[in-house]
């Protein structure tokens, strides 16, 4: 057995390799990534009604990409996306819709939330979070990346760098 | 006699008090003790090693009420179970199901075993062997010698 040690140690140096090369444990994988979007409509949040109707949702037939960006008004890292979404919004309004769930939060202070940032962008209210679980989301701020046709490209878990954003954006409109 | 009598009421009435004491693991009243069940098995997303049942978490309270809601809908427990792996994928499982790389985290303790086994085998084999060799080693004249030494009486004191 001794004879075979160089043998022993390298299989054991491949073991360790292998083991550094599996893609990041804490990376949350979405289930969703490649298959249709659930479709959903929700009561918009009172300052969007005027412009966009009773209801949005991801849904058959929107001809645009979706963002879908998962918020509360108690998240702290929300706060520091939602300027950034904002902005790109402006920017891409024609070609891209970014689209905010508001979950597990009151109205009263979502509105609250929304004027202090005056985000532009719609915001659905789901108050209990179910359309969260629909998608498999963990938390909030949670973002799914939806191609034209309504195929989930991606999910990303917590807050959206400015690159990360414009990557996603280019991504889909490729 | 009717000292007695007194004792077994108070004995019972105690027994009577100690029933019904609500048992410290019961769900609140607001799900049934099923909702609870399916829920242990169920992963709160948003928390550390906390189970669907016993986190406050606004999604595990959801989770709840979901499954609340599709047990009155008379689904089985496995399609409960489904309709949040399909979402979550088996991530979401305490107990993820035996295949593909999880089947080897199943499988190894045996395979641990089976090889620690084979190793004592080994070694209690090669034990036994060589103690046989060392006896069949020594040779007839040997034997013959040692023992006439062993009861020559010049070497007695």
């Amino acid at each position: 057995m001794l004879r075979f040690w160089p043998i022993l140690v390298l299989l054991l140096g491949g073991l360790f390799y292998w083991g550094m090369q599996r893609p990041n444990p804490n990376e949350l994988k979405s289930v969703l990534v490649g298959k249709p979007a659930p479709s959903f409509s929700l009561p918009l949040l009172e300052p969007y009604r005027a412009q966009y109707g009773p209801e949005m949702g991801v849904r058959a037939g929107l001809g645009k990409p979706v963002l879908l960006n998962i918020w509360a008004s108690w998240c702290i890292p929300c706060r520091t996306e939602a300027p950034l979404l904002e902005r790109f919004h402006q920017q891409y309004r024609d070609q891209v819709l970014i689209l905010g769930v508001n979950v597990q939060d009151s109205e009263a202070e979502a509105l609250k939330f929304i004027q202090q940032y005056g985000l532009t962008f719609p915001s659905v209210y789901d108050g209990r979070g179910r359309i969260g679980i629909e998608y498999g989301y963990y938390g909030v701020p949670e973002t799914f990346v939806i191609d034209r046709n309504g195929t989930v490209l991606a999910r990303h878990a917590g807050e959206l760098s400015e690159a990360q954003l414009r990557g996603y954006i280019e991504q889909v409109l490729r | 006699m009717r000292r007695r009598k007194a004792g077994w009421v108070g004995w019972l009435l105690l027994l009577a008090l100690a029933l019904a004491q609500p048992s410290p693991n019961t769900p609140p009243p607001d799900f049934s003790p099923e909702v609870f069940e399916i829920a242990r098995e169920l992963r709160c997303p948003v928390c550390q090693g906390e189970s669907a049942a016993e986190s406050n978490a606004g999604i595990a309270v959801e989770m709840r009420r979901i499954i609340a809601e599709q047990l009155a809908q008379g689904k089985s427990r496995a399609e409960i179970r489904e309709f949040f792996v399909q979402r979550y994928g088996d991530w979401i499982l305490y107990e993820p199901p035996a295949r593909g790389l999880t089947l080897w985290v199943w499988l190894s303790p045996l395979v641990g075993l089976s090889l620690l086994g084979f190793g004592l085998w080994r070694y209690l084999a090669g034990v036994r062997a060589r103690a046989q060799l060392t006896a069949s080693d020594v040779s007839e004249e040997e034997i013959a010698r040692l023992e006439a030494e062993l009861q020559s009486p010049e070497r007695q004191p």
